[in-house]
């Protein structure tokens, strides 16, 4: 009975169905309980918070990034999953706070200074959610220096940064190199994505990763955390 | 949707909506997706402020890759003086659809309706996008009064002409900026806005199909203009 429920949260996530009411990726599907729906049910039934974010959430989102990189979803198919997926995680979150399940590791993310673009740091910070990570979303257009104090603040294990322009990914250089004046690198590792930059890139300004996508990004993050706990 | 005001007349394309968003010619979008964009296009006119400005300018001399226009303007890129040093004229322009609809993409965004943000985004940057057209369009007549033809447009941050050349574009364009201002980063606000420069000379094919791309090594370019 719970690995039907959780098979059904995991096909609604594939699906991108919040509620009832939505249409999915496929057609015919309204009328029948999506993400939300589920997600209560499977609270209610008592399901084990864990295996319904591990077993139905990131289960669905692994085979979400699977169709992405082949070509079979778009771009708002995988929004519409992500998003279901943040909807999902709003009805946990309060439980998840209650049952002492411990979070990933705690990331900042940000669009650096000059920037305005969000729509990916957004979905990498929904997918990070998802992944079990508690993110800070500072916003865009982010000085360095204001990032050097939510890092002294807030005292995250990893940061990620995003730009879209190619004359704005050197804020992403001078933010590395404010944590490393201010005495704070060796206390965060670093993430970047966004169209502007590359794996070179990062690898030049001695970031710690860089991810392509939002998908990417998670598996990364989990890479880095691994090589932390070793 | 038909993007009116005074004097502009646009249409949004579906398709190219669909393209931006990452469907390829050939795919169709889910029907949730397409009847989404449907829905906002059929719906979205009021968030969109189409406002445009232009000038020309004379062009005095090119030496390099620096251009000399009337006004004590000097633009810096060696792709545009290459299109330049062909032409006699220069028209410098602006095209916006305002604030409005930049402000619901946040907002969706913010209340967690990605796909919806994306849609709406997506239908701005096409919307501003015409309205570029429809002033390009605009300047090719006036051109064309005088015997002459016009260039494809470029903007400041593509090819080899930096970003921080948006200031000169405004200086150009002087006070009428059609509402859209700069940041200390270049980047204009409203975001959905495009600035840019088109040549205009005597009609040949080295000015009106100008493309820098044919001789450009970045294969990889996602602006890179079929030839």
């Amino acid at each position: 009975m719970t690995e039907d429920l959780l098979s059904l949260i995991k096909e609604n996530v594939i699906q991108g169905r919040i509620a009832q009411d939505d249409e999915g990726f496929d057609e015919g599907l309204v009328g029948q309980p999506g993400a939300s729906e589920l997600t209560e049910k499977a609270l209610t039934e008592g399901v084990n918070l864990e295996d319904i974010i591990n077993k139905g959430l990131t289960e669905g989102m692994n085979i979400v990034g699977q169709k992405f990189e082949t070509g079979e979803y778009y771009i708002p198919d995988m929004l519409a999953s992500a998003e279901t997926v943040g909807a999902a995680m709003e009805i946990l979150e309060p439980h998840l706070a209650q049952s002492g399940i411990k979070s990933k590791g705690k990331i900042l993310v940000a669009t650096v200074k000059g920037d305005l673009h969000d729509i990916g740091k957004n979905i990498v910070s929904i997918l990070l959610r998802g992944a079990g990570y508690t993110v800070k979303d500072l916003g865009n257009d982010i000085a360095p220096q204001t990032i050097v104090e939510a890092v002294r603040e807030e005292r995250p294990q990893f940061l990620g940064m995003s730009a879209l322009l190619t004359s704005t990914m050197i804020h992403m250089n001078n933010t590395i190199e404010a944590l490393t004046e201010s005495g704070l690198r060796d206390k965060v590792k670093i993430i970047i994505g966004g169209a502007a930059v590359s794996e070179e890139f990062a690898q030049s300004i001695g970031a710690n990763g860089y991810g392509a996508d939002g998908f990417q990004a998670v598996k990364i993050m989990d890479a880095l955390r691994n090589s932390m706990k070793g | 949707m038909l993007i009116t005001s005074t004097d502009i007349d646009a249409e949004i394309d579906k398709r190219q909506i669909c393209n931006y968003l990452g469907y390829c010619a050939e795919c169709e979008p889910p029907a949730r997706i397409s009847s989404l964009i449907d829905e906002y296009v059929e719906n979205v006119h009021h968030l969109i402020d189409p406002v445009h400005s232009y000038i020309i300018k004379d062009i005095e001399r090119v030496e390099n890759s620096y251009v000399f226009l009337e006004g004590s303007i000097v633009l810096k890129s060696r792709v545009i003086a290459r299109l330049l040093e062909r032409c006699c004229q220069a028209a410098v322009m602006v095209a916006t659809i305002g604030n409005q609809l930049e402000e619901m993409a946040c907002q969706l965004a913010e209340d967690g309706l990605m796909v919806q943000s994306a849609v709406l985004d997506t239908i701005g940057s096409d919307a501003v996008e015409r309205v570029a057209d429809f002033v390009q369009g605009r300047i090719g007549e006036v051109a064309s009064a005088q015997g002459l033809c016009v260039s494809p447009r470029f903007s400041p941050g593509y090819c080899d002409w930096n970003i921080t050349q948006q200031k000169k574009v405004f200086q150009a364009i002087g006070r009428n900026t059609a509402g859209v201002s700069l940041t200390e980063d270049c980047l204009m606000v409203p975001r959905k806005s495009i600035s840019g420069i088109i040549g205009i000379g005597r009609c040949h094919d080295s000015i009106e199909h100008y493309n820098p791309c044919k001789t450009c090594r970045k294969h990889d370019c996602q602006s890179r203009r079929v030839a």
